[in-house]
């Protein structure tokens, strides 16, 4: 049976997600550099805001709260609607230096979006890691000397970061999750393709399983990273697997 | 104050809101002293331990190490704070720690544990502070555990642990507290010989402990609290031999 006859069978025109690709493929490169640079930029804010949270900062911490409590209170999307569209409408913002580069660019909008609801989550996440620092580490941390800021460097968030890896992997995939809501304003991402083909030649199932595979693979791939990472850094919190002997002790069966 | 001494403690106060803990403990220990704090759950000698370092702030009373006194002042609500936290933090670096939950840091190595004091409280170089890690897991008898994480340790490998930790960081004055309360009653001993080691070496020492075997062999001074305050001091010879007052006499015959 020929390639050709083989892929008669497959109810989806191959030969058209094959000849837009490299449509896909750009699409691809759109997700992962929204969503990873959100991720980034969103995790290194995240940081100062976790450590105010959780040492009750007086001024830091009742705003800190607000911030996260609204956008982890609304959707991404109507935050992405509201930056995209509704900063647009005021002419304040408009005849500002911000307005060319940025404030006008879907990607900006919707980097900017991303980044400001990841940063919100992680935020949170990392409050709680950073408070559930064992007590006990904290005073032999104290007792050694360490000031406030070398025991934050080296004591509690060395320790909040790993407890956090587990939790921060599931923020990881939602973020890519949540980026196909920048396939709603104009961008191509790897969903925006799909809707795109669809669109275009009114072919549902080509472009938007294309996506979900899409998706998935790079779910896949985070997965394993996540995995590779826990296994290195939570090794502390694994039972100590004994070496194995390198000579069989128990005597083969004899046949 | 002699030159020989190591930590005074003068007049110590400590409440926690309307309770009262520590009321008006003082206490000297000269170089190489040994003093075994001894006390029911509740008397407050934990406390009087932590507030030498300052994990506690006590109300009022003054701290002095190697004659240096701990700087504190009132904060404008009144409350008693140190003056100056870095001196606080040169101090907690000199007074040692030893606890009952061993504290280790978890997600740190044995070696690393070890070296953490010395390379970034007191920026001792790499090497010497590896070498000086090195021996000392040795005397606790840890060599071939450098690299186990705590969880992977015994509790009696732990506590060991943690007193080369506090060793690591050449302490005028360790403070041990409760250290072998935690611990499984076949993994007392080994801690205990290792702490006896240390005060045959000359390590000033402060011991709280429900330990009496340990207090009556090893201290050079034992002091029993009750509710806050000192009831009965004196070398254990005579203390154990000849209580005083009726609570010591009671303390022993509940602990035997």
């Amino acid at each position: 049976m020929s390639v050709e006859q083989l892929l008669a069978y497959i109810p989806l025109d191959v030969a058209l997600i094959a000849a837009n690709f490299d449509r896909f493929l750009w699409g691809v490169w759109m997700t992962l550099n929204l969503t990873f640079l959100a991720l980034l930029i969103g995790g290194i804010i995240a940081i100062p805001m976790a450590i105010a949270r959780a040492s009750n900062h007086r001024l830091w911490n009742p705003v800190i709260w607000g911030y996260t409590y609204v956008f982890r209170g609304t959707p991404l999307l109507v935050q992405t609607y509201l930056i995209y569209y509704g900063l647009g409408q005021f002419t304040v913002v408009r005849d500002s230096w911000l307005w060319d580069p940025i404030l006008s660019s879907a990607w900006w909008c919707a980097l900017i979006a991303f980044t400001l609801n990841t940063a919100a989550y992680t935020t949170e996440l990392l409050r709680g890691a950073i408070i559930d620092t064992p007590k006990g580490e904290v005073e032999a941390a104290i007792a050694t000397g360490h000031s406030y800021r070398s025991r934050m460097r080296r004591i509690i968030l060395p320790s909040a970061f790993r407890r956090a890896i587990p939790a921060y992997s599931n923020e990881v995939i939602f973020m890519l999750h949540g980026s196909v809501v920048a396939s709603t304003i104009t961008l191509q991402d790897i969903l925006g393709v799909g809707r795109w083909l669809n669109g275009r030649y009114y072919l549902a199932y080509e472009g938007f399983i294309t996506a979900a595979l899409l998706y998935f693979i790079i779910v896949f791939a985070i997965t394993r990273v996540f995995r590779w990472i826990e296994r290195r850094y939570l090794r502390h919190l694994t039972r100590r697997s004994e070496p194995t002997p390198s000579v069989e002790l128990a005597p083969s069966p004899i046949r | 104050m002699t030159a020989n001494s190591a930590l005074k403690i003068d007049n110590l106060h400590k409440s926690f809101g309307p309770h009262q803990v520590i009321k008006g403990v003082s206490m000297e220990a000269q170089k190489g002293d040994v003093i075994a704090i001894l006390g029911a759950s509740g008397s407050g000698k934990s406390t009087f331990l932590r507030c030498i370092n300052l994990l506690e702030t006590p109300n009022s009373g003054d701290v002095y190490l190697g004659g240096e006194k701990i700087r504190m002042r009132k904060n404008r609500h009144g409350e008693t704070i140190p003056a100056d936290i870095r001196q606080v933090e040169r101090m907690r670096a000199r007074l040692a720690m030893v606890f009952q939950g061993f504290n280790l840091w978890s997600h740190m190595t044995v070696m690393e544990n070890v070296l953490e004091g010395p390379l970034y409280v007191q920026g001792i170089p790499k090497s010497e502070a590896r070498d000086k890690a090195q021996a000392l897991l040795a005397k606790v008898g840890l060599s071939d555990r450098a690299d186990y994480y705590p969880a992977h340790l015994s509790g009696g490998q732990q506590q060991r642990v943690a007193i080369a930790r506090a060793l690591a960081m050449d302490p005028d004055v360790m403070l041990f507290d409760e250290p072998t309360s935690a611990l499984d009653p076949e993994l007392v001993g080994e801690v205990l010989s290792v702490m006896r080691d240390l005060a045959e070496e000359g390590r000033t020492m402060l011991v709280v402990t429900h330990e009496m075997g340990f207090a009556r062999d090893v201290s050079s001074k034992t002091v029993f609290l009750h509710q806050g305050e000192i009831c009965e001091e004196g070398p254990p010879s005579q203390l154990f031999t000849n209580p005083e007052t009726e609570q010591f006499r009671a303390f022993l015959s509940r602990m035997n």
